[in-house]
């Protein structure tokens, strides 16, 4: 390093100082306090034991943590490919310009930008038994359904409608993504491949296709990083559907409190997020 | 293979017309290169022919059938683009066969093309790269193998020479020159280079302003121009205008008579008044000389005591810049002329090559 560099490195970790002095108390010390308290029994009165692994053999027999584990995955698995799918097709009808864009494009970034709170109470509402429009329309006006049911008090058909509201109110994140690599594909490319013999479809997988690459693959991990720690979607609009940070929760703040077996489940879920957070920055963060 | 034929198209973008009428019979095998200046409508046309925009009104027809409503996929053509549209997560090999794989082309037959074809633009040792790892005018031989291992009917050419340095410019111009030659396809080429348009044209197609200015054989455009904007889009340094007069006998240019009845290259016979007809005349730098480089038997006319304002030394030759009623003139003399600034010096000119045109229409008279 020249004495030059050394003092732009040196200027550089001053800038840094405070985040890292922030970040440090605020994240990093409970990550690690939780790492801590997994491996003990811990009392509401603050008292604790040392209990080694016990708090992990305990929720490794647990069924419902299995439950949990499996309520996840569908979650993500219906989320993730949901919120691609309709964030790519939305893109590619959008993409180019016509009249009234701007209007179709604030329209979608709605659900995106609006409150949780308030279009979970919308959303609830909706799929009332009584007086919910999807029960109007599935038994009154199309006879598709032959009883009304309660689609969110039931776990089993809740999580579907859990995962369709997040798809409904993260697409937009997924559609802008996309739309923003999509704009800058030269058409060169496009004509290239007309001139080549290829339609549309040759075209879409030759050309658009891998050029969205990185770009899909960033749309998919980041919604794997994100949805695999969303709480406030899930619990607000159905707190019956106990994917993980719920069924964490509910471990360490109601019933028979157990916040050593809580502490435990957030490392497994934290060494699963790394992972996937690892493969994101060696992978995918290239481009 | 295919003739293009082109009738009367028009190409408007909203209220605005570039392409304003253009008929053009373009022959099976015909090397035909569309030039012009910036905005003149002459890559919109050959857009058009490929399919790559939609005329306005008028026929395209590609071989026997009228190709209007025909996408671009559908028309058997090959294409070179300006900045070459290479697929970027392709490998050289994969971008040149691409088209072939569309075809369902046999395996056997793509090895043996790309072979082929990777010897004469010497690609074999870049098969596997990807195109950001070439270098410009590697791309660009990419870009014409992928064109030309199609065995297409028709070849177009959208200024492929245009982002290549002068020298690799003028190496590729001849390579083009020579896989025509080879393959003898119907070849389509639109460049702003007068120079590319002489060297590589069986017919030259001059574009200005949405019109055909004039079209024909190289040597047609350059020798006998039909007006003022074609005598001086070709040819480089360009034609000499000069302001003249034209009477019976003579044509009066600053003062110099210029004998009417030797101007062999002037078609206008009409009787003319006594006050005489203002005419510009045209007069290529490369037909003026030092007496000692014409023969004996050419037609020459004398301007005598020019006084040179300016010599540019241009290695092979020498431009030099003398005064002729009131224009700057340009003249093109040999390396070996013994001329000095601003001394008196006589200059002959050719005066088969001399070129008169009407004063407001600009036409050839």
């Amino acid at each position: 390093m020249t004495p030059l560099e050394r003092a732009e490195a040196k200027f550089g970790w001053k800038l840094v100082t405070p985040t890292i002095l922030i970040l440090g108390l605020l994240i990093l010390y409970p990550l690690m306090y939780n790492v801590y308290l997994s491996f003990f029994d811990v009392q509401l009165n603050g008292y604790k034991t040392f209990v080694g692994f016990e708090n992990y053999i305990k929720l490794l027999t647990n069924t419902d943590y299995y439950s949990a584990i499996g309520t996840t995955s569908l979650y993500l698995l219906g989320t993730v490919v949901g919120t691609t799918l309709l964030g790519l097709a939305m893109a590619l009808l959008l993409k180019d310009p016509f009249k009234g864009r701007g209007l179709v494009n604030a329209a979608i970034m709605l659900p995106y930008v609006a409150p949780v709170i308030s279009v979970v109470f919308g959303w609830q509402f909706l799929f009332d038994p009584i007086s919910g429009v999807v029960n109007y329309l599935f038994v009154d006006a199309l006879g598709i359904w032959s009883e009304r049911t309660n689609l969110i008090g039931n776990p089993d058909s809740a999580l579907w409608v859990v995962v369709l509201f997040d798809i409904w109110k993260h697409a937009p994140i997924a559609y802008l993504l996309i739309l923003s690599k999509l704009v800058s594909v030269s058409r060169d490319q496009y004509e290239a491949a007309a001139i080549d013999g290829y339609g549309p479809i040759g075209r879409f997988f030759h050309v658009t296709l891998p050029e969205l690459y990185f770009v899909l693959a960033t749309v998919v991990l980041l919604r794997l990083i994100w949805n695999l720690n969303r709480f406030e979607d899930v619990y607000l609009l159905a707190p019956n559907v106990q994917t993980l940070p719920i069924f964490t929760y509910y471990q360490a703040f109601t019933g028979v409190i157990d916040q050593g077996l809580a502490a435990a489940t957030s490392v497994i879920q934290l060494a699963v997020l790394s992972v996937f957070i690892w493969f994101y920055i060696k992978k995918i963060m290239k481009w | 293979m295919a003739a293009i034929t082109l009738k009367n198209i028009v190409k408007s973008y909203d209220k605005t017309q570039v392409v304003k009428g253009i008929d053009l019979a373009i022959e099976d095998g015909e090397f035909v290169v569309l030039v012009g200046p910036s905005g003149c409508g002459k890559s919109t046309t050959l857009r058009m022919i490929a399919g790559l925009e939609q005329p306005t009104s008028g026929d395209i027809i590609i071989g026997d059938r009228v190709v209007n409503d025909i996408e671009p996929q559908d028309r058997n053509i090959a294409m070179v683009f300006q900045n070459y549209a290479l697929y970027p997560h392709k490998s050289v090999k994969e971008n040149i066969v691409f088209a072939l794989r569309r075809l369902k082309v046999d395996n056997e037959e793509i090895e043996r093309r790309l072979s082929e074809i990777s010897e004469m633009l010497q690609l074999e040792e870049l098969l596997e790269r990807k195109p950001a790892d070439l270098s410009g005018g590697q791309r660009q031989r990419v870009a014409m193998g992928r064109a030309i291992i199609r065995e297409a009917d028709v070849f177009l050419f959208d200024e492929p020479l245009s982002n290549l340095d002068s020298k690799l410019r003028s190496h590729m111009r001849t390579e083009i020159g020579k896989i025509h030659n080879k393959f003898g396809r119907t070849s389509v080429y639109v460049t702003h280079d007068q120079v590319e348009a002489m060297t590589l044209a069986d017919k030259v197609v001059v574009l200005h302003d949405g019109y055909i200015a004039q079209s024909g054989t190289p040597m047609e455009i350059y020798l006998n121009p039909t007006n003022i904007f074609v005598a001086q889009f070709i040819g480089s340094p360009s034609m000499n205008i000069i302001e003249g007069t034209l009477f019976n006998d003579y044509l009066d240019i600053d003062g110099y008579h210029l004998p009417r009845n030797q101007l062999s290259n002037v078609a206008y016979q009409a009787p003319i008044t006594d006050s005489g007809l203002k005419v510009k005349v045209g007069i290529r730098p490369d037909f003026f000389n030092d007496k000692a480089f014409f023969s004996e038997t050419e037609i020459t006319f004398n301007f005598t005591g020019l006084t040179i304002d300016l010599i540019e030394p241009m290695g092979f030759d020498k431009e030099v810049l003398f005064n002729l009623a009131g224009s700057s003139v340009k003249a093109r003399l040999d390396l070996r002329s013994d001329i000095t600034l601003g001394a008196k010096i006589d200059l002959l000119v050719d005066l088969s090559r001399v070129l008169i045109f009407d004063h407001k229409t600009e036409q050839r008279l």
